[in-house]
């Protein structure tokens, strides 16, 4: 019988942490917006919200109209107590998943016997560092 | 029969839940969020069954339907579609990676200029709409019109697949590169040692690929697979596997624009996520027990009409400008 081949153990971390993190991130998130329909605490009145989106009105409108200004950035982490936040902060989570995958798997390059090559390698780095660059928020398309 | 009979029910329910939400949309200030939730959800759930059984990306779907027949906004729309595209390929990358099926040299090589690119498209996608106005969003709706409708051309015409493609010379460059790697194929109960070429040719479309992923939201495994199975002449296998993979990892360089811009609310992204995620495992269960070819047709229909619909929109709002 033919030997199974093994598969890298950087792709393996990347995989595991992806997913473990974007099912936490999918679990806050649907709290979240669980406590949000029940009307607990809302940053954002809900039928606002929904009267505002099924009119077509820009996110900008939307967030002047609903608290007065544009919002940028991880709004959400300064308003915890507000169920939409909460839900906010699921799907931020969800959307770090492959952030921290990635972190993981260039430390698992870097560290694991079984390397792929330094090609692959700074491959990696600069997709970590992009991903890194957009979740801070420094590639924004706010000026 | 007793199947096929299912999916024309499930059909049926879409688009009845489509044309309730069309109607509930003229009555603004009456709607409840519970009820907008569930029948986003049910939409979703039906959207990601069908893209299952279609041999498609439920992001691919999404976004156009999406434009085409709700009044939400195209900017909160893409920046939805890329979320909802990109959790559901992290959900699904674990066990391709974990069997070696997705090849690791070949994703870093596609990540890095999909990655920058879907940047730059997310970038353009907000300048588009800050400085643009109603004639950015008539571009917007328009171009994806068009091109909804090519990639259902795309379906019909170069649907063509090749499991194991055979590669005879492997230009130096990828040589030197090194991106074959081997993996188990369970069904064969064998090794598959493939090669690939062609990589700098890649290269250029991933680029291609990822604008258009982040300027309209798309998932992009329409275009992906065919680049790693028809152009790089990886197996079919790995050819889907990776282009999953690469979703989850270029569209979370994209979605951080779109989420910093404001673009993203949970009452409309967490019911399309679910949705779209339970209806992608329910179809995954279906597609075992029911020839659904049929279904194929159906999903290059509702692009077709989403894409003429956008198109109509897009008419009508550069006629407004």
């Amino acid at each position: 019988m033919e030997e199974r081949p093994k598969p890298p153990l950087a792709g393996i971390v990347y995989g595991d942490f992806a997913y473990w993190i974007a099912i936490a991130g999918m679990i806050i998130g649907i709290i979240g917006i669980v406590l949000y329909l029940g009307g607990v605490h809302q940053f954002i009145d809900a039928r606002f919200l929904l009267s505002q989106l099924w009119s077509g009105k820009t996110a900008p409108e939307i967030w002047k109209m609903a608290t007065g200004k544009m919002v940028h950035g991880h709004w959400y982490l300064h308003k915890l107590s507000y169920s939409d936040a909460i839900a906010m902060l699921g799907v931020g989570i969800c959307c770090l998943s492959a952030v921290f995958g990635m972190w993981a798997a260039c430390i698992t390059m870097l560290t694991s016997k079984g390397k792929i090559g330094t090609l692959f390698f700074i491959l990696a780095a600069t997709v970590t560092v992009i991903l890194t660059l957009s979740a801070l928020g420094i590639i924004s398309l706010h000026h | 029969m007793i199947k096929k009979g299912f999916l024309i029910f499930l059909i049926l329910i879409f688009s009845a839940v489509t044309a309730y939400a069309a109607e509930v949309a003229q009555q603004t200030t009456g709607m409840n969020p519970v009820l907008f939730f569930f029948i986003f959800l049910i939409v979703c759930i039906i959207i990601g069954i069908f893209a299952v059984l279609a041999g498609v990306g439920g992001g691919v779907i999404f976004t156009p339907v999406m434009m085409g027949f709700t009044p939400i906004d195209s900017f909160i729309v893409r920046a939805t579609g890329l979320f909802v595209a990109m959790s559901g390929a992290l959900v699904a990358a674990r066990p391709f990676l974990r069997r070696g099926i997705a090849n690791i040299k070949i994703l870093f090589w596609s990540a890095a200029p999909y990655a920058v690119c879907c940047v730059i498209g997310a970038l353009l996608a907000g300048y588009v709409k800050a400085t643009m106005g109603i004639k950015g969003e008539a571009f917007v709706r328009g171009a994806l019109g068009l091109l909804v409708i090519g990639i259902g051309l795309l379906f019909i015409f170069a649907g063509k697949r090749i499991e194991y493609p055979e590669v005879e010379n492997v230009d130096s460059f990828t040589e030197r590169i090194g991106l074959a790697m081997a993996y188990w194929e369970e069904s064969l109960k064998t090794v598959v040692d493939y090669k690939v070429k062609n990589s700098h040719i890649a290269l250029l479309l991933f680029c291609g690929t990822g604008l258009i992923s982040g300027f309209f939201g798309l998932g992009a495994g329409w275009a992906m697979v065919p680049v790693f199975n028809l152009v790089m002449l990886a197996p079919l296998k790995v050819a889907a596997t990776c282009s999953k993979v690469l979703i989850g990892i270029g569209d979370t360089a994209a979605i951080w624009p779109y989420i910093m811009a404001g673009g993203i609310f949970p009452l409309f992204a967490v019911p399309c996520m679910i949705g779209l995620i339970v209806g992608t495992l329910i179809g995954a269960k279906i597609m075992l027990k029911v020839k659904a070819g049929f279904v194929r047709w159906i999903i290059i229909v509702i692009m077709f009409f989403a894409g003429i619909r956008l198109i109509l929109k897009a008419i009508k709002l550069w006629g407004m400008a």
